[in-house]
Formats: C-alpha cells, structure tokens, sequence
C-alpha cells in the first residue's frame, strides 16, 4: 500500500510509538490508571485535600526517587540512601540544639545547613570513592555505609541525648526563617480567586486541543503543493463555534442548554479539526474495503465482551458495600477491582484490533476506531445512569464524551486524509512542542485549580487544605535535574557510564568521577529531605528513613528507569514516587484494610518491571 | 618504499612480554598518511597486544614507537590521543542505548552558556554528526536514534567518523569487518578507503586477508607473537599474504589433511 520512499528497511514508526518511546511514558499512563482507579472509589481522590495529601507523601520520596533514579541511570545502586535521610535530620538539629547537659552544639542554622550538606557531600565522596577503588558492587559498599549509619544515629542519640530520639529542631537559632522555607505552607482557603476556574477550564481544554493537532500533526502527511487557506478559515470558524459551545454550557444551567452547548462544541470541534487537515495535510488516495479478517472480529469482540463484563461487574455488586467478600476484598473494592480489569482490557483489546484492521484497510481501521468511539459513548450513558455521584454524573460523563468525539473525529479524517509513511523532522519537531506547550497548559491549569478556592467553595463548607513547601523543592529539585539529565555533559556521562562504562571511559568520560558525583547528588538529596523531616517533625528517631531505600528504587523502577543502568530519567522517578504515593494512601482512603499496602506495591513493581523491559526492547530497536 | 620521507607512524623492534610470555617480539612497521597498513595473522597471533601498546593500554617492554619520527611513550589512552591515534576497537566503544548524536559527541560534548552553567548545544552536535556521517555517505534520517538501532556497518562508520572528526591522524580499526556479513563488510572497506583519501593513516587489523588486501598498502603479518614481514602490496600476492598469515607450512599440512578427510 505504501509506497517506499527513502532507503530504509526499517518500517516507519506511527504516531503513537513515536510519542511513546519514552522511558517515563509507561509511568504517567501507569499513574493516569491508577488514579482513575482510586478516584472511582475513595472521595478524596480528586479534590484538593487528597492532592495536598498525596503531593506531600510524593515530595520527600520523590526528591531521593529523583536522584537515585540519576544514580541507577548510572549504573550504581546506594543502600544508605534511606538511612542518610534521618542521619541529616538528625546531624542538623544535633548541630543547632542548645548548648548544655543534654544538648547539642548551639549553632544558628546558617552555619549548621551548610556543614551538614559538607558531611552529606562526605558520605557521598565516601561511597562513590570506595566503589570505584574496591570495584566491588555498590550494593556492598552501601550496605555497609547503611550499617554505619543506622549504628552511629542509634549511638551518637544514646551518647548524646539519652533517647532514641533526637528533637527540638525549633531551638536553633533563625528558626522561623528557615522554617518557612522548608516547612511554610500555603493554605488553599485564605486565597479565594473567583476567576480560577476560568483559568482552569482555558488551561486545560487547551492543553487538550494542542495534543490533539500535535497528535495530528505527526500522523498525517503534509499537502504536496502548499498550505490551502480555505482550510485555515473553516479551522479558525471551527474553534470560534467550539468556543461558543463551551460558553453556552457555562452560561445555561439545564439540561437543554447543556445538550445545545455539547451539540455546538461536537460541531465546533469536527469543523476545526476538518479545516486544520485541509489547510495542512495531503487528501488520502486508495481507502480500500471494509474487510472483517478473523484477527480484527477476534479482537474488536472481545474487546465488546470485556466491556459488556465491565457493565456486569457494576450491576452485579453495590458500589458503597463496604462489607468484606472475597478474601482479600470488600464488596465495593471486589466490584472496582473487575471493573477496572474489564474496562482496561477491553480497550486493550479494542486498540488491537484497531492494530490489526490497520494492516488490512484504512476502511476497517475506521470502522473499528468508531467502535471504540460508540463503546465509549455507551459507557458514558451507563455510568450516568448507574450513579448517583456528582463526579461520575457530570465530570466524568463529560469527559468521556469528548474522549468519544476526538475519537470519532479521528476515524473520519483518518480516512479523508494521507498518514505519513516518511520522516519528516519539521513536523515532528512542531509536534512536539505542541505536545509541550499544551501539557504545560493543562498543569498550570490544574496548578491554579489546586491552589485557589473560589467563594461558592467557601460557602459550601469544604474543609481546609494547606500545600506544603517540600511540594515546591520536590517539583524544582525534578525539573533541575531533568534539565540537568537531559541537556548538560554531565547528563550524557551519566547514561553512557550505566550503558557502557569501558566504553565511555575509553572515548575520555571520566568514569570514576562522575560516578562519584553521582553518589554526592543522592547524598545532597538526602541532605535536603534531611532538613525537610527535621522542620516538619521537629523530633527524630533514630530509626528515621531506615529501610526506605527501597521505596526510592521501586520508584524509580516504576518511573521507567531500568535496574541494570543506561536507560531511564529523573522526570519518570518523581512520576514513580506518586505512584507509591498513591498507592499508599489509596487504601486507607478507600476505606479498605492498609495492612495490603505493601502486596499492592509488589503487584505494581511487577508490572513496571515488565512493562519497563518491553519499552527497553523497544527502545533498542530489537523485534519480538 | 612507496612513499617519501618519514611515516607518521614507525614502530621498530617492539616487543612485548607479559611475564614470561612473549606476546609480541621484533615487530617493525609503518604507516604514512593516506595510505592503509594491514596488520594480519590468526587468533592469538600478538593483534591484540599490539593494538593496545599503539593505543597507550599498554606500554612496549622493549623497542621504538615514533610519530613523525619523534620518539613517544604513551603511558595512558590519553596520550595516544593527544598524539592523533584513535583506536576503533571491536566492540566500539559505544552505549547501544543513547542516541547516534550523544555518541558522537561522547566525551567531548560541544557547550554553550554562562560561566559555570553550561548546557550541550544540541543544534549543533546532531547537525555535525548528521553532516560528518553524509560525508562518510550514511544518511542517517534521525541523529536521534539509539545506535542500538544502527546496522553493523553503520555503527563502525559513526565509530570512523567520530575518530576522523576529531582529529585523529592515525586511525586503528580493530577487526571491524569480523562480525559482518558480505554486504556491510563491504561499506566498511568503503569507509577505509574514504579514510584513506582524506589523508588519515589507518592501521587496519584483521584475520581476513581477502579484506585487506584490496584496501592495504603495506602488509604486517604477525604468527604467535612473531613478525613474519612488512611487506609493500607490491611484493606479495593475495594468495601468499594467506599461506604466511597461517604460517605457510601448517596451512598446506591442514590441506592434505582436509583433502585426506573429504576422500
């Protein structure tokens, strides 16, 4: 079907492989299920307490997440990682507590922050030099320095303090300074912004919109002979009617209105879309046949089966049954736990066969994509019907209708237009910074969603909510180190050290230090949720962080990175850290038994793990 | 001698024991610019050790190694790059999972910045690997692509196109045509010739005489350590460089033996 241009054996990637061949990518659609999963069935899952809840759980474990997801990139591994965090704690408020009979050294924190970090800088010199002098495993050598550093917390308390806790972080001097820098918090309620949802709605609706033309804009080819303007006219009329939609739903308050609204931004939408792929995109030529072959009825049936199992499973069980069933389940979560394996692979099971029509005709791939559209819209009607929740009546209603209209839409132009069989780094590149700026959009959405409250809010009597500053060194603590990963020198030596260490050191990587640098970046992070635990805790046990090197390493695993080294990033370990955040708090929030948090996590490894070995496969060019 | 003047590169007697083993022992050779001296014998013929003491891994327990016939003694890899030598080695020296750009440019990423904050110009780095593999004839549609991605052939050709970007005057391939097949071992020979006709020396190693002869200018044959003659493409036959390679008389023994078997 496809003619072949260009010298390649290689089959030309879709739009979707394309996107997706990113080590974090399997992490955010993991975090997307997960939280669709507790949203469906624990309330605080989508409002603004459960957000501050589980953002503040992520920030401490996502800042050593981050780091030693850099670190594992580089081939290393650091045990001590959890213990150095309560052995920071400690040695600051050690340093700053009052002079005297059972004090500590007295210092003001703007001595004692910055000898602490040189100790930390140490701890790190420490394991990343033994590692490269011995050359034994950094497993071993950061087992011992674990060891090290349990017994010498457990001592130097003992020794100095009498206790198995060392507290009065607050006795130093320049406390309230510092203690707003690392412990200051933002209360939702005092800052009331009426305007906020209309930030919200223009950030993330256009969030959307951008994907959705960068998605188009990778998938099909451009127009052979220029841009056709009429084309650019039909858009721009499209999105001024899908703009008008919106704003006749915000502004009628039943549900004629709201039909009217959906009816004009469905419209709206098809005509913008419709006109920005005849202004940019090459008419399609051969469509081919409808043609049912026995993989594409395979699947697309099953596929329906799964969903009309889906439909069951929610008839067949009360959903607010908080009752125990099946060991090791309640009713409600037997009934969520079906629901969302019926639902998952049943569109699982419908994007292969959508798979599979699209080696037959471009016919049946729209025929099957428009199954999914209607399946989707049949869905939206049966949640609605079932439930008598505001979120699944309104939001999540809405959310799928549109879901099933971007579908719907992209079946029909997918069979009007040409997809591109070719490379084409202009609009790749377009497409990505489309993909860019219109996620960015949609965070700040959320973001102002998150921070501000509006008046009817504080009338209806919700309660407090305050964000805490480890949010803002967790979010500055990725992203620094995401750029850092990504574009400096030091980001690249950190991949080929992990990938191939012989090899880089032979084309002049000097190996041995940036291992070691790396070792220091993990000690610096635990340094800084040292002084994040000690502002907030005021009080630290001895037993602090031991043992949660491992929380860091299952999020950094689920966050895409690969245990072997070379493959990974810091942006999917902050991503992995609000996983097991989620999956933490999910339990008790639902209402169900926390004692199986831990099960919870191990299934959730598990599955990263696979999925991260397939994305590598992948990503290493091998098939099969 | 084909050419006038002092080679680039000259060894002369070196030797090289390891312990008590004679890995390698009186090899002399040498190599001018734009020309290709091939360094052939069989499996555990000294190809390896001598490899490593011209790439500054190891150092000659005796003899004289001079560029430009000044006397050197490389006591790190460093060194031998300093001096213009870029090793190829067999298995590459590249990360199969980053990118065709970042391995290009591995170790000697270009920069840009302020002061102490520095960042890759990445614009930069993948247009010269994408323009310095067109002139090795590779399109390659996406510097973006992990090298793991990359056929056989065009991996040893970003590994050539990174030496010769550099700077490299000298350049060593180790055995970069064993693990090819027909076809690529072809576009690597190409490669060797295009390095050739851009003024580099290239010491090619290889068990394959069928290889080096086309490319080579000057023949180095080494049997268990020892020299068995540099010799210049004029003064030995395709047919003779395999009979020394294999160490003449034990080839034609294992004829007979073949023949006496397949009777």
């Amino acid at each position: 079907m496809s003619a072949a241009r260009g010298d390649e054996r290689l089959a030309y990637r879709g739009v979707f492989q394309r996107l997706f061949i990113r080590p974090e990518i399997g992490a955010l659609l993991g975090a997307v299920g997960i939280w669709l999963f507790f949203w469906a069935v624990a309330v605080p899952f989508g409002n603004a307490n459960g957000a501050a809840g589980i953002l503040d759980y992520a920030s401490t474990l996502g800042i050593m997440a981050v780091a030693v997801s850099m670190l594992m990139i580089g081939g290393e591994f650091d045990l001590s990682s959890g213990a150095s965090t309560g052995a920071m704690g400690m040695l600051i408020i050690l340093l700053v507590k009052e002079t005297g009979d059972m004090g500590g050294a007295g210092l003001p924190y703007v001595v004692a922050i910055p000898l602490s970090f040189a100790v930390a800088m140490a701890i790190g010199f420490f394991n990343g030099w033994m590692v490269e002098k011995t050359a034994l495993p950094s497993f071993i050598i950061t087992l011992a320095t674990f060891f090290v550093l349990k017994g010498a917390k457990l001592g130097f308390a003992k020794l100095i303090v009498d206790q198995i806790q060392v507290g009065r972080a607050d006795e130093g001097a320049g406390y309230d300074f510092f203690q707003k820098i690392f412990a200051g918090e933002w209360d939702r309620t005092k800052h009331v912004w009426d305007t906020r949802d209309a930030v919200y709605l223009v950030g993330v609706l256009g969030g959307i919109a951008l994907v959705t033309l960068a998605v188009h804009e990778m998938h099909f080819d451009r127009r052979s002979e220029g841009m056709k303007q009429s084309g650019l006219v039909q858009f721009v009329i499209g999105v001024a009617g899908t703009i008008a939609g919106i704003a006749v739903l915000h502004v009628t308050d039943n549900t004629t209105g709201n039909w009217l609204g959906a009816a004009v931004i469905a419209v709206g939408m098809a005509v913008a879309l419709h006109g920005y792929s005849t202004w940019r995109f090459e008419p399609a030529g051969e469509r081919g046949n409808l043609m049912l072959t026995t993989p594409v009825v395979k699947f697309a049936g099953l596929g329906v089966a799964a969903l009309i199992g889906f439909v069951i499973a929610a008839k067949a069980w009360d959903a607010n049954d908080t009752s125990a069933f099946i060991f090791p389940w309640t009713k409600q979560g037997f009934r969520a736990t079906l629901m969302l394996i019926f639902g998952l692979s049943g569109y699982t099971l419908l994007m292969m066969a959508v798979a599979h029509a699209k080696r037959t005709s471009l016919a049946t791939r729209a025929a099957v994509t428009m199954l999914i559209s209607v399946a989707t819209v049949a869905l939206a009607f049966f949640i609605r019907s079932e439930s008598t929740a505001v979120k699944f009546r309104s939001e999540a209603f809405g959310v799928m209708l549109a879901v099933a209209l971007i579908v719907a839409i992209w079946a029909i132009l997918g069979l009007l237009f040409t997809e591109r069989r070719r490379p084409n780094s202009a609009a790749d590149h377009l497409g990505g910074r489309l993909v860019t700026v219109g996620v960015v959009a949609a965070a700040i959405g959320f973001v102002f969603k998150l921070l501000f409250t509006v008046q009817a809010e504080i009338d209806a009597g919700i309660p407090p909510v305050k964000f805490s500053m480890r949010i803002v060194w967790f979010v500055g603590f990725t992203a620094v180190l995401t750029w850092v990963l990504g574009r400096t020198r030091f980001g690249s030596w950190t991949f080929a050290v992990g990938g191939n260490k012989e090899a880089s050191r032979q084309v002049g990587v000097p190996a041995a230090r940036t291992k070691t640098q790396l070792f220091m970046l993990v000690a610096g992070a635990a340094w800084l949720v040292g002084i994040l635990l000690a502002f907030r805790l005021n009080t630290i046990q001895a037993s602090t962080g031991d043992g949660e090197e491992f929380d860091y390493i299952i999020a950094a695993v689920v966050g895409g990175t690969l245990l072997t080294g070379g493959y990974g990033s810091a942006f999917g370990g902050s991503i992995g850290a609000i996983i097991v955040a989620m999956a933490t708090l999910g339990i008790p929030f639902s209402r169900w038994n926390s004692d199986w948090r831990f099960l919870f996590l191990g299934v959730i490894l598990l599955l990263a793990v696979i999925a991260n070995r397939s994305i590598r496969a992948r990503a290493e060019g091998l098939r099969r | 001698m084909t050419s006038s003047g002092t080679p680039l590169l000259e060894l002369d007697n070196v030797t090289k024991y390891y312990g008590n083993i004679i890995a390698l022992k009186d090899v002399s050779t040498h190599v001018n610019a734009g020309e290709v001296t091939c360094v052939l014998g069989d499996n555990g013929a000294g190809k390896s050790t001598f490899i490593k003491i011209l790439a500054g891994v190891h150092q000659q327990t005796e003899g004289d190694i001079r560029v430009n016939g000044e006397s050197v003694q490389f006591s790190s890899p460093r060194d031998a790059l300093a001096v213009g030598i870029a090793t190829v080695y067999q298995d590459l020296a590249m990360v199969p999972l980053m990118s065709v750009w970042r391995n290009f440019f591995l170790g000697a990423e270009p920069t840009k910045g302020i002061g102490p904050l520095k960042w890759i110009d990445q614009a930069k780095a993948k247009s010269i690997a994408k323009e310095e593999m067109a002139k090795m004839g590779i399109d390659i549609r996406d510097t973006e692509q992990p090298v793991g991605t990359l056929s056989g052939g065009e991996r040893q050709s970003v590994a050539i196109a990174r030496a010769g970007y550099f700077g490299a005057k000298v350049l060593i391939l180790d055995e970069p045509t064993s693990a090819l097949g027909v076809k690529q071992s072809g576009v690597v020979l190409k490669r060797i010739v295009e390095a050739r006709r851009q003024g580099l020396a290239v010491i090619f190693i290889t068990h394959n005489p069928r290889h080096a002869y086309p490319v080579g200018n000057r023949f180095l044959i080494l049997n268990r350590g020892h020299s068995m003659g540099s010799f210049a493409k004029e003064d030995i036959s395709v047919d003779e460089l395999t009979g020394l390679m294999a160490g003449g008389a034990e080839l034609e023994a294992l004829e007979h033996e073949l023949h006496a078997a397949l009777d």
